[in-house]
């Protein structure tokens, strides 16, 4: 009961800090990112996590629930909860066809599949008419009963909400027949099927569940921003974001994921928006006219992919089981 | 003719994608790990030459003997300074590893090369062969290809005739029996990851003629090497051959037949058969799924 009880209390904490922060939107922003970021760890950590099965194309789940919401809202007008719902469905389409290729394969062959089912989907939206294309889809004005969608609240609570489900959904497959049967294939798939595990349905169900949260969380996103294309949606990129966040907190624990989206994200928007090459200036570390503040000014906007590679490399070599895996190991 | 003309364009490029699939392949069958880097080693590549090319003027294709010793060079310290300390981790921490690798590579180069695709144009850049029948064959491709089948040729008899190849072999049949055998493994690792590396950088320098070098070229590369290893078998370098080329052939038909946005996914639904019907490849061993 413990666990859930933390649940619930930073459930709390997270829904009263809008409150606190008040309406700048900047702080808000990062705030989403952070929990949008730390739910589809989470989620991506019921297959990689817990039953080993490192997928490389999560980004496919995403963009599909993404792709499928923007296209029923753009064109057909339908309702954006009737939307998301049948964007589960297309991702769990997907999942099974991904499924059914991938789980027979193992190690490095495992990894490059699930790339490679990911690029064909990408380059599908892409080449496609329905999908907008290389241009991507926009969206103008949007509601859903008298709620203002075009306002960032709904959706910090939106990303709270699916964030809480699938640490819960972790929490009760960790204790269920389930959770046991997945941690056993992750240990040994040889050693779990003879005893009797079915190593393809659990696998399934483990993936099921995953890309449909993920589909969820990329149906949200897309809401949320008003505009997407496959760069955005569906990138290789995103799906190695997902996996290095999980990697960063400890993969197969149950707060990983969210500690590393905690840590990563907002590193990642400081660099994005370079607060940091700003506040160096400010504080008269660097100086502005210098080389390198000019170079610092210019630059480091775009560094930040070049720094989460220097983090993966880092955290490969001298933390593989990641900051939770440490205090684990040490107790 | 049409379908003749594709066929030989196909073989040509093909030629080239075998080259950076044979360095993948060598680094996958004597260190046992998937290469995520391969595609960035090759943009590295294509930036050597445009440099040699627009600051020392010299020609891409004589620029290859100062890139292959400085790529194996630059291989063998990235192999000694970071590969070999996961060489005994999880699948995923290597692929991991080489990810990261890949993405400080890719966004180095677009800090200090920027983003803006560049051209290398040579003076023969846009001529070509004609032969009889209408069917024309470009020169640099044509370079490409003749140059490609020089280093393949003597890649092979460097590992099947000297010491160090036969080493090589070694090591990748039987790690611990070749160590036991007194063979340096840690040695012969970051030779085929230097041997690598020096691959992909040649075969970047010989694409970047016929091009645009950008700092994120390496993506598409990467995948195509993916699938063209896995088709002839991880770590058969014979088999890495007989892919590029066959990969060539079927992006080249794609483009002509259906189009050319979709010879991706022709080639990735390719990969996926392959590793569904025959996972040991073309020409690998069984059992190594």
């Amino acid at each position: 009961m413990k666990q859930s009880a933390i649940i619930v209390i930073i459930a709390a904490v997270a829904a009263l800090l809008p409150l606190m922060t008040g309406e700048n939107p900047y702080v808000l922003g990062v705030m989403i990112s952070v929990l949008m970021m730390a739910a589809l760890s989470s989620a991506w950590n019921i297959l990689g996590g817990y039953a080993g099965q490192y997928s490389f194309g999560h980004a496919a789940y995403f963009g599909a629930g993404a792709y499928t919401t923007m296209i029923l809202i753009s064109t057909f007008n339908v309702n954006p909860l009737v939307s998301m719902a049948a964007g589960i469905i297309i991702a769990c389409i997907i999942a099974l066809i991904t499924g059914s290729i991938v789980f027979r394969l193992r190690g490095h062959y495992f990894g490059l599949a699930s790339i490679a089912v990911a690029e064909i989907v990408r380059l599908s939206v892409l080449n496609v008419d329905f999908s907008g294309g290389a241009q991507g889809i926009l969206l103008s004005d949007l509601s859903l009963w008298g709620l203002d969608l075009n306002s960032k609240n709904p959706f910090y609570y939106g990303m709270l909400i699916v964030l809480v489900v699938t640490l819960g959904i972790t929490l009760y497959l960790r204790r269920s027949k389930t959770g046991f049967y997945l941690q056993a294939i992750r240990e040994d798939q040889d050693a779990a099927a003879s005893l009797g595990i079915n190593l393809s349905f659990y696998k399934n169900k483990a993936l099921l569940i995953s890309a449909a949260l993920t589909s969820v969380l990329g149906s949200l996103y897309a809401l949320y921003i008003r505009f997407i294309d496959t760069s955005a949606v569906l990138d290789l990129r995103l799906s190695i974001e997902i996996i290095l966040t999980a990697i960063i907190g400890g993969v197969g624990t149950l707060w990983g994921p969210v500690l590393g989206a905690v840590l990563l994200v907002p590193l990642a928007e400081m660099l994005r928006s370079n607060v940091i090459g700003e506040t160096l200036v400010k504080h008269g570390i660097v100086s502005e006219t210098s080389g390198l503040g000019l170079f610092l000014k210019d630059n480091l906007a775009h560094a930040h992919v070049l720094v989460y590679g220097i983090i993966t490399v880092l955290c490969i070599l001298f933390l593989p089981k990641g900051i939770l895996g440490l205090f684990r190991r040490t107790k | 003719m049409f379908f003749l003309q594709s066929l030989l364009s196909g073989i040509l490029t093909g030629g080239v994608y075998a080259l950076a699939g044979i360095g993948m392949s060598l680094v996958f069958g004597v260190m046992n790990i998937s290469n995520f880097a391969h595609g960035d080693l090759m943009m590295l590549g294509m930036y050597l030459a445009y440099f040699a090319f627009t600051l020392l003027h010299i020609d891409p294709y004589l620029s290859l003997l100062l890139i292959i010793p400085t790529a194996f060079l630059f291989g063998f310290i990235i192999e000694k300074l970071f590969i070999h300390r996961i060489i005994n981790h999880p699948h995923q921490n290597q692929i991991l590893l080489t990810i990261g690798l890949g993405l400080i590579m890719s966004n180095s180069a677009l800090l200090a090369f920027t983003s803006d695709p560049k051209i290398l144009t040579t003076t023969y850049s846009s001529s070509a062969f004609h032969f009889f029948g209408g069917i024309s064959l470009s020169v640099p491709l044509l370079l490409s290809f003749v140059i490609t089948c020089g280093i393949i040729g003597v890649l092979f008899f460097f590992l099947s005739k000297s010491t160090t190849g036969l080493a090589l072999w070694a090591t990748s049949q039987n790690r611990e029996a070749a160590q036991l055998m007194g063979i340096n493994v840690a040695k012969m690792s970051a030779i085929a990851f230097g041997l690598g590396t020096a691959l992909a950088a040649t075969a970047g320098a010989l694409i970047a003629p016929t091009y645009y070098i950008h700092p994120m070229a390496g993506h598409t590369f990467l995948l195509k090497a993916f699938t063209i290893c896995v088709l002839g078998g991880l770590g058969s370098v014979i088999g890495a051959g007989v892919g590029g080329v066959i990969i060539g052939v079927v992006e080249s038909m794609a483009s002509t037949y259906l189009s050319s946005d979709w010879k991706d996914v022709v080639v990735f639904i390719i990969f996926l058969a392959v590793l569904l019907l025959r996972p040991q490849g073309l020409f690998g061993k069984k059992g190594e799924q």
